[in-house]
């Protein structure tokens, strides 16, 4: 298993541990047993006859009674692992935790179930995590997950389109994110970035749906909350190509497009982007005339240009657009 | 051995040729189209394994595009349970077997059963032909809602892969009603229920558990389908778990009908090759039984991290766990037959011992994933991708070729050759154990199934390249036995009873004539033909 580095994750790999132990101690005595018998009972004559034995009720009690009490181990283990994990109160299990997902009563365990210090509103969607952040800035970052370490973050997770799973092996346990449903995970990292990704089947670019958690000291968080914050309204700077070009690399535009000879190998969008700059239109829509104004208005909010797109709205910051028009319009 | 005479029945005679084929109601024939048609599809669905993992050998691999890699491994999956592995264990070898072993002359329906083969092929033919032609679904096997409908999956590829397992669970019923009304009235006279063989009472159960599983999981299909084409909203997408319910409902019974007709075929063949009788039979007839019964109380397993209600999983896991007791008796039980007998060390029992070195491993695997807070951990990812293959093919795949060594001889009254296939058993069992133990190490690496790429870095290129490279020595493995089959031939005859065979369908000619027996055989024991070779002579 990959280090945990919750305790919620230290306790699933502890008990993965005891029982892998239980598990190797039984492969070696079948195995044992199989590879004893095929060398020391092979038919040495045509015509020995073994001794008939039918049964033995004593070896048959005994081992029907020992991987009773072997599994009955196994689960009381597990079961107190479970509640280890539910009764700290800081890093929960939040399927046990939640169950009638969207019902108040749950809700409100939820809210009791432990002190937290950061909730992040999390949307899983064909073939991106969204996260948005609480202050009211508007602060919503795609791909990265960026929080302060050694706080109590709760994400409040549900999914857009169909269900999607959020795995991050080194944070504790797995949990399902479905449409119409909430799911909630808690942790608490040390500093570090830690990568993990989508694990249930989501359609095309399943395999590219990767989610990345990057925990700050307090003050370096601030620092990049107060940046983001700040970019969310206004560029600072004119659109830089080059920034274009590391931000459509590093995040999810490369799950569904194309751009030859680059890391950009998605093949959702119907049209490849590698020359895109000498296309008349954006987004195949008449009349949408392929200039920057209309670029930034696409990339700002592609459902109101052209409704039912397979194009998501990715929040991004006007600084991150202008990049990326500027990065785009070098694709002759 | 005693006998009855009963007149054979008066029918039509036997037609030849190719009209013989596609008219016959002789369940030998049909168990041979079964075993014919299901091979076919390994070997189809195998091919798509290889591309599978020949994309997966290293990080940013272009075999075949994210599209067609997510439809390659819906098929795969879907190919090698309904169309290999149900329909060679359950129509092949339940067809050619049960009559003979039970001194009966055909199955109780035999219309019926050659209707089952007809709609299985049909349906196979479906959604194959389906995949040919372009109509190809990528929702994987478990076409999870609301990935799989109308919405997410919009083609017609969709609506084709639903009906074909409709299909064929139409086929997987009846051949089921089929089997349990030839076991119960058809039996040889004075075979009373503790001297039926063991394939027989593990294809009983396996005929309960395709009646009560399949019903389910035929409704969830024909539901789906008017979700996409009537509007219907019996799956509404903000009730995720309602189609994963009545999935695994049936899709969790079917491993145990995947992989109880092949512990039957383990449990005749053991015996024969050891010379002793089955250990504790009335224990594993019982354990077998229960394992039928508990099969249906842990599909919850499939769904820890979906968001179940928490007491419920707690139930859930514990009822998974108990189902290791049954299937642990069994274990041993064949360990003790194996114990102090006269082992002939022919590739009939190599597979089988295959077939426990490897199965013993999934069997612990699914201990360990059945305990909530490690399927937390592994659930979806490459670790229960190894899981299954050790189960399906360790067990499953293994059980088969142990019941086509020690059975096709009898089929084709020719001996295969045993060297070649000691050689096919042993490249099979290293190439299976290179593909499939690798994988164990992935999944604990956070590699999740169904990518179709990864990148580099993360610590997967070792495992995957050792597993594809596994993947080829494991086809090249069954290259050789196809080219064993192809050898038969010109095989050494195989006459009535090459293996010293315990049960009645070694009693009549090889291959059996139509009839089966011209006398009835009269059952006094539980190993009738062992006791008629061993009275006369020197039975300790």
């Amino acid at each position: 298993m990959l280090p945990p580095v919750t305790r919620d994750a230290q306790l699933i790999n502890e008990l993965y541990n005891v029982v892998l132990a239980l598990a190797i101690l039984t492969f070696l005595v079948v195995e044992g047993l199989l590879i004893y018998s095929i060398v020391r009972f092979r038919r040495r004559r045509a015509d020995e006859m073994p001794e008939q034995v039918h049964g033995n009720r004593t070896l048959e009690l005994v081992w029907t009674v020992v991987p009773a009490i072997v599994v009955a181990v196994i689960f009381a283990l597990s079961v107190d692992t479970l509640g280890r994990m539910t009764a700290r109160g800081t890093l929960s299990n939040p399927v046990a935790h939640v169950h009638a997902i969207n019902d108040q009563e749950a809700r409100r365990r939820v809210e009791r179930a432990q002190p937290v210090d950061m909730v992040i509103e999390v949307i899983g969607r064909q073939w991106i995590w969204q996260y948005k952040y609480p202050g009211g800035d508007g602060v919503i970052t795609n791909e990265e997950l960026v929080v302060p370490a050694n706080k109590n973050i709760r994400l409040d997770m549900t999914a857009a389109d169909v269900i999607h799973a959020w795995w991050m092996p080194e944070l504790g346990p797995m949990i399902y994110v479905n449409p119409g449903q909430m799911s909630y995970v808690w942790f608490n990292v040390p500093p570090g970035e830690y990568i993990g990704q989508c694990n249930v089947y989501c359609g095309v670019a399943h395999a590219n749906m990767i989610s990345r958690v990057k925990a700050l000291p307090q003050a370096e968080f601030d620092e990049w909350y107060a940046k983001q914050a700040a970019a969310t309204s206004t560029a600072t700077r004119p659109g830089d190509p080059e920034a274009g070009k590391q931000l459509f690399m590093n995040s999810s535009c490369v799950a569904c497009h194309y751009i030859e000879g680059t890391k950009a190998q998605g093949r959702v969008a119907p049209r490849e982007l590698t020359h895109f700059a000498t296309y008349p239109t954006i987004a195949q829509l008449d009349g949408f005339e392929n200039n920057a104004e209309n670029l930034a208005r696409w990339l700002r909010d592609p459902q109101s240009v052209k409704p039912g797109t397979a194009m998501p709205n990715l929040n991004l910051k006007a600084q991150e657009i202008a990049d990326l028009v500027a990065y785009l319009q070098t694709l002759k | 051995m005693a006998s009855i005479s009963i007149p054979l029945p008066l029918r039509e005679r036997a037609k030849t040729g190719l009209l013989g084929w596609l008219a016959t109601v002789d369940h030998k024939k049909i168990g041979i189209m079964y075993m014919v048609m299901a091979f076919s599809f390994f070997l189809i669905a195998g091919l798509l394994g290889l591309v599978i993992r020949l994309q997966l050998a290293a990080p940013n691999m272009q075999i075949v595009d994210a599209h067609t890699y997510n439809q390659l491994f819906t098929m795969h999956g879907t190919v090698m349970i309904f169309l290999f592995t149900i329909p060679m264990l359950v129509g092949g070898f339940g067809n050619y077997l049960l009559p003979l072993m039970i001194g009966a002359r055909d199955v109780a329906f035999p219309r019926l059963n050659a209707f089952s083969f007809w709609i299985t092929l049909g349906a196979g033919l479906v959604m194959f032909g389906g995949f040919l032609l372009g109509a190809r679904s990528d929702a994987s096997w478990t076409a999870y809602v609301p990935y799989s409908n109308k919405t997410y999956s919009p083609t017609i590829g969709m609506d084709i892969w639903l009906l074909g397992l409709i299909l064929l669970g139409i086929g997987s019923t009846l051949g089921a009603v089929n089997f349990l009304v030839t076991l119960y009235t058809m039996r040889a006279p004075g075979m009373t229920a503790w001297r039926i063989p063991m394939f027989g009472w593990a294809m009983a159960t396996t005929a309960v558990m395709i009646l009560l599983a399949t019903p389910v999981l035929t409704a969830a299909l024909i539901m789906l389908v008017a979700d996409r084409n009537f509007n219907t909203q019996f799956f509404s997408a903000n009730q995720a778990q309602l189609w994963q319910h009545m999935f695994w409902f049936y899709s969790h019974p079917a491993v145990y009908i995947m992989i109880l007709p092949a512990m039957g075929i383990v449990s005749e063949i053991i015996p024969v090759f050891a010379r002793k009788p089955l250990f504790g039979l009335r224990a594993v007839v019982i354990s077998t039984a229960l394992i039928g019964l508990l099969g249906f109380t842990t599909w919850v397993h499939h769904m820890f991290v979906s968001g179940v209600d928490p007491v419920l999983e707690r139930f859930f896991m514990f009822t998974t766990m108990v189902i290791a007791v049954p299937t642990g008796v069994k274990v041993f039980n064949w360990l003790a037959t194996l114990w102090g007998g006269s082992l002939n060390l022919k590739t009939p029992l190599l597979m089988c011992i295959g077939f426990l070195a490897t199965f013993v491993v999934g069997g612990l695997s699914g201990v360990m994933m059945a305990s909530i807070p490690i399927d937390q951990y592994v659930h979806n990812s490459y670790w229960v991708v190894a899981h299954f293959h050790y189960v399906l093919f360790g067990g499953s795949v293994f059980g088969i070729f142990a019941g086509l060594y020690y059975w096709v001889p009898k089929i084709t009254g020719r001996m295969f050759d045993d060297k070649l296939g000691k050689l096919h058993f042993l490249l099979m069992l290293i190439g299976f154990n290179v593909t499939f133990f690798p994988m164990h190490h992935l999944g604990l690496l956070g590699m999740p199934r169904r990518i179709a790429t990864y990148a580099a870095g993360r610590g997967w290129e070792t495992g995957n390249l050792i597993a594809t490279i596994g993947a080829f020595l494991l086809a090249f493995s069954v290259l050789i036995f196809i080219l064993n089959v192809l050898k038969l031939r010109n095989g050494q005859p195989a006459g009535d009873d090459p293996w010293e065979g315990n049960t009645l369908e070694w009693s009549t000619a090889s291959p059996p004539p139509e009839y089966n027996f011209r006398e009835i055989p009269v059952v006094e024991s539980e190993r009738p033909l062992f006791d008629a070779r061993w009275r006369t002579s020197h039975l300790p």
